[in-house]
């Protein structure tokens, strides 16, 4: 017998800064609008365990896109006449999850980014907080320095191989080994440049150390981070949650692209959070009850604490 | 003993256990079959040459000499450092050279032709986790 994974991939067109992107997204779920943003030269495919969980799609409606230049949605038809290399801006990239979102008719999405994808979320809550109704933010901070190097796109150096082999050590060495390669395959396979010019981004163009504070606590932000991230450190991303209001501050035990090197573990630090943005939904859109726990695998948050900051912001330590 | 194991002496014997279990590893020659350099393993004050040739270690040295011509790039970081990304499970920010290495770190120095060092990440990243392995081998030794 046939199986299938319940995941639905469709191309949208989004205008964006004047121009036009067939955008390819994957989606599966009812309920909140649940938006998933890859790392730098990756695509939605690191979400497809996310995709494919009953336990969060009975109440999230679960959107990974691909962004312009990667996986299956193309970069723009000019691209060979550009006289810069591709460098990925916090303008354009906070601009396009916006109109991705207006694209799909979504209602206050929740979004889900991680590593630069969570990066980003520190702008769109300093832009776009009304459009949103919740931000998770996955290895992020304020600034994550030293990655725009060119040996990351040089002409003597295997790209996907360089790419791949640079983010490895990112994961923790106790996430399964077969996630860890697959996550290294979807590294390997980004188009020339494209990598480097998303982290023109994380490490040049989103230095936002300076405007977090000015974020209005409107719009709650998770952020979640591991101990094995050397690209955002746990205490980076205190440091960030410490300035930014309304916030939370999770760190686990696990690496730098949870959803993909880890799923299990993923899910036993995002279910609360998934849990707590339903009961706090101010439009009750999830399909049915709020039972996040009750799925293939239990939440174990063992030697969990919780303190609670002066200034009322929770810091969890698993 | 933590979960992430105790420190040990890096000693040419030490060394040589390690290109021994690189020599007998069976995805280098295919994931190192271009991997041809000479590279310094500096652990402390001690410099260590390592000769490779399509992913197999031909030959260590204790020390650089004038007929070694040069090498191509060095990795240098203290023993302690060393120690801890040799653990079967390295502590965070020590469980990979790039980590160790990254400017926010600063526990490993790259130095040389950084672009020989580029090229052959993904050989030498596997040859050097080899160093968990022969952990394991002496850790049973004593037992």
């Amino acid at each position: 017998m046939n199986q299938h994974d319940p995941i639905v991939g469709r191309y949208v067109y989004v205008q964006c800064e004047g121009k036009t992107y067939r955008t390819y997204y994957e989606e599966h779920g009812e309920g909140i609008p649940l938006v998933c943003l890859h790392t730098a030269g990756t695509d939605g495919r690191q979400y497809r365990h996310q995709l494919c969980d009953p336990d969060i799609t009975q109440n999230y409606r679960v959107i990974a896109f691909d962004m312009p230049w990667h996986g299956k949605s193309l970069p723009p038809s000019d691209f060979y006449l550009l006289e810069d290399e591709y460098k990925l801006t916090t303008r354009f990239y906070s601009e396009f999850i916006v109109a991705f979102c207006r694209a799909l008719e979504l209602k206050k999405p929740v979004i889900m980014g991680q590593s630069m994808g969570g990066n980003v979320c520190l702008s769109l809550a300093l832009k776009y907080e009304s459009e949103f109704s919740a931000l998770i933010a996955l290895e992020a901070c304020d600034y994550s320095p030293g990655w725009w190097i060119d040996a990351l796109h040089h002409p003597h150096v295997h790209g996907g191989e360089v790419v791949a082999s640079s983010t490895f050590g990112l994961m923790s060495p106790e996430s399964p080994e077969e996630y860890r390669w697959e996550t290294w395959w979807y590294y390997a396979q980004g188009g020339p440049g494209v990598f480097k010019g998303d982290l023109y981004f994380y490490s040049v163009d989103s230095d936002y150390r300076d405007q977090v504070s000015k974020i209005s606590g409107r719009l709650p932000i998770y952020f979640l981070t591991g101990t094995y991230d050397f690209a955002c450190t746990p205490e980076m991303t205190e440091r960030t949650a410490e300035k930014v209001k309304n916030s939370e501050c999770v760190i686990f035990s696990g690496g730098h692209f949870p959803t993909s090197e880890d799923p299990v573990k993923f899910k036993e630090v995002i279910t609360p959070v998934l849990k707590k943005i339903v009961s706090a939904d101010p439009e009750r859109r999830s399909s049915g009850a709020p039972s996040l726990n009750g799925g293939r695998t239990e939440t174990r948050l063992g030697g969990r604490q919780e303190q609670r900051a002066p200034d009322g912001r929770r810091v969890i330590t698993l | 003993m933590s979960k992430y194991g105790s420190k040990r002496s890096f000693d040419l014997e030490w060394v040589e256990r390690w290109a021994r279990t690189v020599n007998d590893d069976r995805i280098l020659p295919v994931v190192g079959r271009f991997f041809t350099a000479k590279f310094v393993l500096g652990v402390d004050d001690t410099q260590y040459l390592v000769d490779v040739q399509n992913g197999k270690i031909l030959r260590i040295a204790e020390g650089l000499a004038p007929n070694d011509m040069g090498y191509d790039f060095g990795l240098k970081a203290p023993s302690s450092a060393w120690a801890k990304f040799s653990q079967q499970i390295p502590p965070p920010m020590f469980n990979d050279i790039w980590a160790m290495a990254h400017p926010l770190h600063k526990q490993l120095i790259i130095e040389g032709n950084t672009l020989k060092f580029w090229q052959n990440l993904r050989a030498l990243t596997r040859m050097l986790s080899l160093m968990r392995n022969v952990y394991n081998s002496s850790a049973r030794d004593v037992a």
